[in-house]
């Protein structure tokens, strides 16, 4: 029957994904925890033997790391505040790889998002509107901007074939682009002399009192319980996992993989672009070249690190902004450059997937 | 001297009953050999173990006077021995003359294109083949695909070459030729076996006949001159006691399933009626058009012409819970493909197709679920249970537990005892029966005639996409031995 879609998802992740979800597989509860706390362990020791070839004392380094998250009054705000759009971004490709829908478009959609966003509150009829009013407006253009530009993936690939993982991709070298000219001409603020857009001002977040958080994370705190009630408690969720399982199973038992697809691609790039422009009101204030920082791919190591839950995505994501946070304080104070974080998360990745493929098989 | 010899072959997958069960065969240079027998006579099985695809697990066979010992396509090519299978294994992108040089390459390099159609048209030449060398495999039709695959089968000097069921995928002039180059084959000495469930094509092109049943041989190597259509048929097919009379009529009224000149690929256009309580029994070999039948019945696709309606409405194509809110339940030829998904728990697949979109809580879901297990006889398993670890008698009894719940207009049930122990065959036939006393019009798809026999009120055989009969019990064995390989006359 001429129903099987399978065809176009990839091995690699497919069999990754296959080893997170594969829920009941005799190991322990202990031992699914395990798997990625070693892993970032490991990648911590590996890391600091090559902090120690460059002639940093690992220990006195980590402890700054340490203390550069929870020794000063700011640390774990700001790692809240660099965990939110992780958050958000890694809870829409939990859906999307859970129904092995293998998008990397995080990125682009998140970037679309700002752009949308940004654009309506600075420049336009609606930019006058009063502050929360424009908010709201705001984030829900940024939402369509996202949801649009996945959807547009999602229609490349029934209409013509084209796999997800390569237009997913390629788009987001589409939506940087659209970034550059935006921030250039388009919706560039003409009092400036660098290339940037106006302040939002109005449509900013504001800090919730006390804590010197945006609103932003507020958001993505409520999205974490929000999007684990979908994923179990809608017949949308039950056909994300089916989708993932067979999708033949779907077209013969329940809904056309064609249109859940596409829905599971509009969630996914309806949260990055919400967090696009949550980044730009909270943080940011405004557009410049250099918005794009690759929060859209790290979302992805967040997504499988936290084993495609959502409550896993909010650890892994405080982990990892934590560890980001941390080493820009430590490159402040010793000489080590915080692109060393970079090698942290890789060296995690590998460690992470290295050990799920073990611990299975020792499993069997 | 004889070409292969294989004696005492005894092959077992899993439990059940063995799929060669102590077989000879014996094959001579200049023969065209027929393998006659219904699907699962073990023909396939057999050529599989000649060919180094698979072992025995008992016996012995010998190619052109030599004992193989290592059974490997390789060990068996370099014996002179070649198989095109009923899928080819040609690759589609690459052209003709590539694909020969991927299966035997000369020196380390990749040949340049001329090379490789030079040596295309050679072999086309020699052995009078033609296919095109020059364009990739995919945009070769079908017969041209099958012709490669022989000549490449040649191209290796193959002196024993087998063709699973090599005509299934031709029309009936390119049939006949392929049997000429069969004919042709033998007479350059070579030795050529065909697989085949078509009477038609032992008589157009064999000259010696085995004909397996179960694993076994019923006729070994008899001349095709002393036999006529009945007596292979007959072969074929068994004789047994069943003839359908033992079974009380149903009640049967009006026709709920109408099928009207319904096409799809290579089921031509068919025209069914099945009452409500009336048990309609589809026979006839795979790949003669009851895949696209089961697809027609179940909404999974659209005909091509034609109508099928249930009531008088017709069947929802692609809209799955339309079609289960419609009462039409639907068991699947490949339970694990196309009914259940294998990763999620036994109460998250009784729930596919069906229920509300906010859905209870987990816990909940297992509660609602048990006691449905426990009426189905779904064992040694709880609600949360991957469903790709049931075995396949609880799998199928899982499947049947969500399609038949409720009160069925129409069941499509394909094979649903296939590969099942006897007990669990025997719940799930008595299940569906069940349904069909409750009003339900049934067609159900079956391979082995004695179960359709025993079930079934009306018979209809599919072969080569045509529909013949309907056939009334008491049953005429021979008569649908006949229509199975490919109807009578001619």
């Amino acid at each position: 029957m001429a129903v099987t879609d399978r065809e176009a998802g990839v091995r690699g992740p497919d069999r990754l994904v296959g080893r997170l979800l594969g829920g009941r597989d005799g190991r322990s509860r202990a031992a699914r925890v395990a798997v990625p706390v070693l892993a970032v362990l490991g990648a911590l020791v590996v890391g600091g033997v090559l902090m120690a070839l460059e002639g940093v004392a690992p220990l006195s380094a980590y402890g700054e790391v340490v203390s550069g998250v929870l020794g000063r009054t700011r640390g774990l705000a700001d790692t809240a505040v660099v965990a939110t759009p992780l958050i958000l971004l890694a809870l829409g490709i939990t859906v999307a790889y859970r129904a092995r829908v293998f998008t990397i478009g995080a990125e682009g959609q998140y970037v679309t998002g700002a752009l949308a966003g940004t654009a309506l509150a600075t420049v336009g009829p609606l930019s006058g509107l009063p502050g929360p009013l424009l908010v709201i407006v705001a984030l829900l253009a940024a939402v369509l901007a996202g949801a649009a530009l996945a959807a547009l993936t999602g229609w490349l690939q029934d209409r013509f074939g084209a796999s997800v993982v390569i237009t997913s991709l390629l788009l987001n070298y589409v939506a940087a682009a659209a970034l550059a000219w935006a921030v250039r001409v388009g919706i560039r603020d003409p009092g400036s002399f660098t290339p940037q857009s106006r302040a939002v001002g109005a449509a900013g977040l504001p800090t919730l009192p006390g804590t010197g958080l945006h609103l932003g994370f507020l958001f993505a705190l409520i999205a974490v319980p929000v999007l684990a009630v979908v994923l179990r408690r809608t017949r949308f969720g039950l056909r994300v996992e089916v989708l993932g399982a067979n999708p033949d199973v779907l077209a013969v038992n329940e809904a056309r993989p064609a249109a859940v697809r596409l829905a599971v691609l509009i969630v996914a790039g309806s949260l990055a672009g919400f967090a696009g422009f949550v980044e730009v009101a909270g943080v940011t204030d405004r557009l410049t070249p250099a918005f794009a920082t690759g929060y859209g791919f790290t979302a992805i190591i967040v997504a499988l690190l936290g084993r495609l839950r959502p409550l896993g995505v909010l650890v892994a994501a405080l982990l990892l902004a934590g560890l980001s946070v941390g080493f820009d304080e430590a490159e402040r104070a010793f000489i080590i450059p915080s692109s060393t974080v970079g090698v942290i998360q890789a060296l995690i990745v590998v460690f992470f997937v290295a050990g799920e493929a073990l611990s299975r098989r020792k499993g069997r | 001297m004889t070409a292969a010899v294989l004696s005492g072959i005894e092959r077992r997958f899993g439990e059940g009953p063995p799929a060669l069960d102590g077989v000879d065969l014996e094959v001579v240079p200049g023969e065209v050999h027929a393998l006659l027998g219904e699907n699962g006579a073990g023909k396939t099985t057999l050529m599989r173990i000649l060919a180094g695809l698979d072992r025995p697990d008992a016996g012995s066979v010998a190619v052109a006077g030599e004992e193989i010992t290592t059974f490997t396509p390789r060990a068996l090519r370099e014996h002179g021995v070649a198989m095109v299978q009923q899928h080819f294994t040609l690759v589609p992108t690459l052209t003709a003359g590539e694909n020969l040089a991927l299966a035997r390459p000369e020196g380390a390099l990749r040949p340049s294109a001329r090379q490789v159609q030079r040596r295309v048209e050679e072999l086309v030449e020699r052995f009078r083949l033609p296919v095109r060398p020059d364009v990739p495999v995919a945009e070769l039709s079908v017969g041209e695909q099958q012709r490669l695959e022989i000549l490449r089968a040649l191209d290796a000097d193959a002196r024993l070459l087998i063709l699973d069921e090599p005509t299934a995928v031709l029309v009936d002039d390119e049939a006949d030729a392929l049997l000429d180059v069969c004919r042709g084959l033998a007479a350059d000495d070579r030795a050529v076996v065909i697989i085949t469930h078509r009477l038609r094509e032992v008589f157009a092109g064999a000259d010696r006949v085995t004909v397996l049943r179960r694993g076994a041989v019923v006729c070994a190597g008899e001349p095709v001159a002393d036999h006529d259509r009945a007596s292979l048929a007959n072969l074929m097919v068994g004789a047994n006691a069943t003839n359908g009379t033992a079974r009380p009529a149903r009640h049967v009224e009006g026709s709920r399933l109408r099928v009207e000149g319904a096409a799809l690929r290579r089921l031509r256009p068919l025209d069914l009626q099945v009452g409500a309580g009336e048990v309609l029994g589809i026979a006839g070999v795979d790949g003669n058009g009851q895949a696209e039948l089961e697809e027609l019945l179940a909404g999974v696709t659209a005909p091509d012409r034609g109508t099928v309606t249930v009531d008088g409405v017709p069947v929802p194509v692609g809209a799955p819970r339309e079609r289960i809110a419609r009462h039409i339940a639907y068991v699947p030829s490949d339970r694990y493909r196309y009914a259940l998904a294998g990763p999620l728990s036994l109460a998250d697949n009784l729930e596919l197709g069906r229920g509300p979109s906010r859905r209870p809580t987990r816990a909940r879901r297992w509660e609602l679920a048990q006691p449905v297990l426990a009426e189905w006889d779904v064992r040694g398993a709880g609600p949360e249970l991957a469903a790709g670890r049931l075995s396949g008698g609880n799998a199928q009894k899982l499947v049947l537990a969500r399609e038949l719940a409720g009160t069925p207009k129409l069941v499509v049930a394909a094979h649903p005892t296939r590969g099942l122990d006897p007990e669990a065959a025997r719940m799930v036939t008595r299940r569906i029966l069940d349904a069909a006393a409750g009003g339900a019009a049934v067609v159900w798809f079956g391979a082995e005639l004695d179960e359709l026999f025993d079930i079934a009120d009306r018979l209809v055989v599919l072969a080569g996409g045509h529909a013949a009969g309907p056939f009334e019990p008491p049953y005429d064995r021979a008569a649908i031995g006949i229509a199975m390989a490919g109807g009578g006359g001619s």
